[in-house]
């Protein structure tokens, strides 16, 4: 456990903002988070990817002090959760899962609201909320009760609610959630401006969200980190296989015995032909669908994608 | 000032929520007015059989001075109880009184101070709801008032004007009144189970606010709600006719504490409960029986003993104790320095135990 961690007997490192030390959250026989050790340096936008119930929501709500560890512990910005709870609320800023506003207040009341409760100088606040609302495209409706919002409206505010006060640290779990994707577009950009500037805690199960957002990523799996690294590292280093998609009109099932017979795995849909192998040459795999008088409509090499990496790291293989 | 800002915003999500609202300061009032309307109407009568044995000065005065005064009274003399038995299984009486021997005796012995109660056989027909409920409760208030006893027995050195006229709205007002403020339970810890539902309070979670904020926060809008409802009800009360004979400040203190326990109820309750469902019916399935045991409608003084001192735990029934000596018989603070403080301490622990129980649930 976390008594034999020998960096809880350092001082509190200052280049981390967050540090979890074999922390665990178990809710009886259920283990859902399973002592996690993690170092997250200050400005870094580090993303926890996983699927519904991995324990990422657990692990943020421990880390935001709503929730008692079970074993293990975490500091935030050097404060240790269990015993300086109130320290640690002090210096981070969460925007959780749900859209939690309250309905019949304005954004702008919503947004004081926090302010306040951290607070901030009246004075202050009110400019920093005003900023808040423009940079959100929320200025217009700043004096109207929340509850009559769209969605996307309440997600932007509920990410505003997270940063009004200026912490150090940021949680956002799942901050696009439901949104349509030109919201969450616009939801990123606002999260990419925040980059290097705050220490960025995002939970999300969206690939592409993770792989576009964060400095570091950590794949988590029934309450373990199971890859943990930058979306390039993790697709380079946990992927050793390529594959090469080719869509073409005339496949012969002779030429597919043929290709199944020289490369580890074939897949025919609808005319794709997806051939995947730990070494793949383009030239070679279009020269010898030309010989066998095939029609080529287009032909490309797929990049690996975090998906891919998720699906070779928590497939059967791993779990069984 | 972080419980303020918490106030502010509970205020604001109360006031804005129109339906909540009315809820809030229109369910209690309703049953007030319905109540008032009932019972304000000196139109029921009930025809009350006397038999007296005593035959003194005071027996006499007791039966004109008293019992004559309620509007809702008609008194009729009798010779002896077989008379009175009979004329009540008739139907001809409501209810009849025995006044027994030395009963004169025993009230002048009252006013002069020493120990004792006054004993009254009083025979009614048990499957009359409403005279079992009402008439009994206004015979014992009239009674009281007469000799001067407290309730519970006690003597009081300052004999009340008996020239006053109790109505079933002086006996009943009070009673309404405390159990407008005791179906503050279910309404007072609805915000705080909303925000649970919607997720909102675990937002505020992550603020470094402390539990006793968020308690002060959520119940300082219910009790700037309950000034305003104690305020109504008083207004309410005297236009139906209640007379208050004592301090009306005092009253209203009595009132005002017992809104606050009932918020600190509402808030225990709240704290322990996980949705708006679970916290409703939990408070309903509370309130409406200790509504009953405190006396708020019927006198408790003709419930068993144990229900009456298992009713004295809370507060209620010290509550509608100390509005009644104020409201009816005038008494002053030394009268209910008691309850008074009953009701502080009783504020004070349901406040701790309500903080308690949500820092617990703060971080589970």
């Amino acid at each position: 456990m976390t008594a034999e961690d020998p960096r809880l007997d350092r001082e509190p490192d200052d280049s981390f903002a967050i540090q979890t030390f074999g922390l665990r959250k178990q809710f009886g026989e259920l283990v859902a988070v399973d002592s996690i050790n993690l170092d997250i340096k200050k400005g870094e936008l580090f993303a926890f990817l996983g699927p519904n119930g991995a324990g990422k929501t657990t692990t943020i709500s421990m880390l935001c002090c709503l929730l008692k560890p079970t074993g293990g512990t975490a500091r935030i910005m050097g404060y240790d959760i269990n015993r300086e709870p109130y320290r640690v609320k002090e210096v981070i800023g969460v925007s959780p899962q749900d859209t939690t506003l309250s309905e019949h207040l304005s954004s702008r009341e919503n947004l004081n609201l926090v302010g306040r409760l951290h607070g901030i100088d009246p004075k202050k606040l009110k400019t920093w909320s005003q900023l808040m609302l423009q940079t959100m495209g929320l200025a217009d409706r700043a004096k109207e009760q929340v509850r009559r919002f769209s969605g996307g409206m309440k997600r932007r505010l509920n990410i505003a609610m997270a940063l009004i006060h200026n912490p150090d640290i940021i949680f956002l779990d799942e901050p696009t959630l439901g949104l349509d994707p030109q919201a969450r577009r616009a939801v990123w950009s606002y999260i990419a401006r925040l980059k290097g500037e705050k220490t960025i805690l995002l939970t999300t199960h969206y690939m592409e969200e993770a792989d576009f957002l964060a400095d570091r990523i950590g794949i988590i799996d029934e309450g373990k980190i199971v890859a943990l690294g930058t979306a390039l590292d993790l697709k380079t280093g946990m992927i050793d296989t390529h594959t090469m998609v080719v869509q073409a009109w005339n496949l012969t099932q002779k030429l597919i015995i043929e290709m199944r017979e020289r490369y580890a795995k074939i897949d025919i849909s609808n005319g794709t032909m997806t051939i995947t192998d730990k070494k793949i040459d383009f030239r070679e795999i279009v020269d010898r669908l030309h010989d066998a008088n095939v029609s080529i409509r287009s032909a490309y090499i797929k990049e690996p994608t975090l998906e891919d990496v998720f699906i070779n790291i928590t497939g059967k293989e791993l779990r069984e | 000032m972080r419980f303020w800002q918490l106030f502010i915003r509970s205020l604001k999500e109360t006031c804005r929520d129109v339906l909540a609202l009315s809820f809030v300061l229109a369910f209690p009032l309703l049953f007030m007015l319905v109540l008032g309307i009932s019972f304000g109407d000196s139109s029921p009568s009930y025809t009350i059989g006397v038999v007296d044995n005593d035959g003194s000065q005071v027996s006499q005065g007791f039966v004109d001075e008293a019992i004559s005064m309620v509007p809702a009274f008609e008194v009729e003399m009798l010779d002896d109880a077989e008379d009175a038995l009979e004329a009540l299984k008739q139907g001809d009486l409501s209810v009849y009184i025995v006044l027994p021997e030395g009963f004169g005796q025993q009230v002048s012995y009252v006013l002069q101070g020493a120990d004792g109660n006054i004993e009254l056989d009083i025979t009614y027909d048990e499957s009359d709801l409403q005279v079992s409920g009402q008439v009994i409760s206004t015979i014992d208030t009239v009674t009281r008032t007469f000799a001067g006893v407290e309730i519970p027995v006690t003597i009081n050195a300052n004999p009340i004007n008996i020239e006053t006229e109790v109505t079933s709205v002086d006996f009943i007002g009070p009673g309404i009144i405390i159990f407008g403020l005791l179906i503050m339970i279910p309404t007072s810890g609805r915000l705080m189970l909303r925000d649970k539902e919607s997720r909102f309070l675990y937002r505020m979670l992550t603020t470094p606010a402390r539990p006793w904020e968020f308690i002060a926060g959520y119940s300082l809008s219910m009790v700037l709600i309950a000034i305003i409802q104690i305020v109504i009800f008083m207004l309410l009360g005297w236009l139906f006719g209640m007379d208050i004979i004592g301090s009306i400040w005092l009253a209203f203190a009595i009132f005002l504490l017992t809104a606050i326990c009932s918020i600190g109820i509402g808030m225990v309750v709240a704290s322990l409960s996980k949705s708006e469902n679970q916290g409703e019916s939990l408070s309903w399935l509370f309130s409406m029986p200790l509504a009953i045991l405190s006396g708020v409608w019927f006198s408790s003084e003709f419930m068993p003993s144990y229900i009456r001192t298992f009713a004295d735990i809370f507060p209620f029934s010290h509550a509608v104790d100390a509005a009644r000596t104020i409201i009816t018989r005038g008494a002053g603070f030394e009268a209910v320095t008691g309850d008074f403080f009953f009701l502080c301490g009783w504020a004070a622990v349901v406040f701790t135990i309500g903080t308690l129980l949500f820092a617990r649930t703060m971080r589970s």
